[in-house]
């Protein structure tokens, strides 16, 4: 590809990457990203999945793509209401095959804070708070999460709060994607324009880097179902996210 | 248990004392009681505790006017692209209110235990998170055999569920279009339920699709129509979210505050009577 690969389309493009076919698929609230990755999954690759959402949707057709990911048009066209008892009781009975959850900060063996900057009873920043991590992350077969920020303080050594453990299977952020290995998070590959260095200096956690390579540039497919969902760049302006900070600037 | 009452939006708030537990219904911006919220804080409240697994703009709100002691919550957010929760986070940081942290899950199982009648009840998951321990819910062995330990949540019974429901019946059955989102186990777990609701509509029209109702009338204490009473979420399939107005909301100030509660519909009816 010609043009540089915006930070926004490399984590939907790469959270959608995470969907296999075949299985049920959950995105839940404040998930703005994953939502648009499994509606890019949905378009661009040749396989049926079930993607059911925290707005009851079970494979639906919105007729249109809502800025909130628990917004009711994303039930539109489904012909079940799957509600959100439905999805945690389908989660921990052990059917969730892949699961989107938040996290603020993440550590090396995948496990998130989503609670609390600094101490919980004393906050320096309060968090939105457990939400489905504590109980989906445990519980899913595999959970992927998603941060915008990628640097020492959302990928850390230490949470300031063990909000949810059992282990990311995945995390996608601006410049990386990171798979569990071994019960510890591995990198997988990094952004073209980034590299395994800017990687480690940006990440708190030591992690295994064995075979990682640059990110494969988006297909064809990809990047015209991005292009789909979000003609004209509404979504990634809102995201406003960046490669690295001294880019912003 | 009684019939039914049809009252304005000011007497069904008004039967909510100080201090009263109120489990809202709806998600983040998404078919929640907000004029009724908004009326909590016209009449002044204080000391309410919120049970949700998913406020936002109501806890905010309500935190804003200074109506909340205490809160079990799973995930607050104003959502969309407005982020945290402004008002409910300086209340939580400044120890304005009391926070007790759950996953949505085990605020569901809290609720299920009150509407099964037992004192506790098992929730899958949060092994290895640090929020049992924060709240001091205990892991039980299982007494029939198995190795695993499953954690049980106290139960939770609000003193009111408050939903907004697309339409009720004129003896009071309650019905909501799309996702109940967590409505169901919320009037199910009160001790008391209100309804707000957008219209009213002749109970034929439930008795032909029964299955679609979601608090039968005798489990409803009362209800009040209100047109347009989510707003500034959104209401399936009625209406959607006013993202300006929820902007105009997160403005500094008493006066964007004033400024919103006198722009709600709610409060423009009762301009114009």
């Amino acid at each position: 590809m010609s043009e540089a690969w915006s930070p926004f389309g490399y984590i939907v493009t790469n959270l959608a990457r995470f969907i296999r076919p075949h299985e049920v698929t959950f995105s839940g609230v404040n998930s703005t990203l994953p939502m648009l990755a499994c509606l890019l999954a949905k378009r661009a690759y040749p396989f049926e999945f079930t993607y059911i959402n925290v707005a009851g949707g079970v494979d639906p057709v919105p007729s249109a793509i809502p800025i909130s990911s628990s917004d009711p048009v994303l039930a539109e066209g489904s012909a079940s209401i799957f509600a959100n008892e439905d999805s945690y009781d389908l989660c921990t009975r052990g059917r969730m095959d892949l699961c989107f959850l938040g996290a603020a900060q993440v550590d090396g063996q995948g496990q998130t804070n989503v609670s609390c900057i600094g101490d919980w009873h004393h906050p320096k920043v309060r968090l939105p708070g457990g939400g489905g991590g504590a109980v989906m992350l445990p519980t899913a077969r595999r959970a992927v999460t998603w941060r915008t920020e990628h640097s020492r303080r959302t990928m850390v050594e230490k949470l300031d709060f063990l909000t949810a453990a059992g282990g990311m299977h995945g995390v996608v952020t601006p410049i990386a994607v990171f798979v569990q290995r071994d019960g510890r998070l591995a990198l997988q590959s990094w952004h073209p324009q980034s590299s395994l260095d800017e990687v480690r200096a940006r990440t708190a956690f030591a992690f295994d880097s064995t075979g990682a390579a640059p990110t494969p540039p988006p297909t064809p497919e990809e990047a015209a179902a991005l292009r789909a969902l979000d003609p004209d760049g509404r979504f990634e302006r809102d995201a406003g996210i960046v490669l690295r900070k001294e880019a912003a600037a | 248990m009684s019939q039914t009452s049809f009252v304005p939006l000011s007497e069904l708030a008004g039967r909510v004392a100080d201090g009263s537990s109120l489990a809202l219904g709806g998600s983040f911006l998404h078919r929640g009681p907000f004029a009724f919220v908004r009326e909590l804080i016209r009449q002044g409240r204080r000391r309410l505790e919120i049970i949700k697994q998913s406020p936002g703009y109501d806890i905010d709100i309500l935190c804003r006017a200074g109506a909340v002691a205490r809160t079990r919550a799973g995930i607050v957010a104003m959502e969309g692209n407005f982020g945290l929760a402004p008002y409910y986070r300086r209340a939580v940081e400044t120890g304005q209110i009391v926070l007790e942290e759950h996953a949505c899950a085990s605020l569901t199982a809290g609720l299920r235990a009150a509407a099964f009648g037992v004192p506790f009840q098992p929730c899958g998951g949060l092994h290895g998170s640090a929020l049992p321990g924060l709240n001091g819910w205990q892991a039980l062995p299982d007494p029939y055999g198995s190795d695993e330990l499953t954690y049980v949540i106290p139960r939770i019974a609000p003193d009111f569920a408050v939903i907004h429901a697309n339409e009720v019946s004129e003896q009071g059955d309650a019905r909501v279009f799309g996702t109940s989102h967590w409505d169901r186990i919320m009037t199910r777990a009160a001790k008391r339920v209100l309804v707000i609701a957008e219209k009213r509509v002749p109970v034929e029209a439930f008795r032909q699709r029964p299955e679609l109702t979601l608090v039968p009338h005798f489990m409803v204490e009362a209800v009040a129509v209100v047109p347009q009473g989510a707003w500034p979420g959104s209401c399936w399939p009625h209406y959607e979210v006013d993202y300006p107005a929820v902007e105009a909301y997160l403005a500094d100030g008493d006066e964007a505050l004033q400024a919103h509660l006198d722009h709600a519909p709610e409060a423009r009816e009762v301009a114009r009577v």
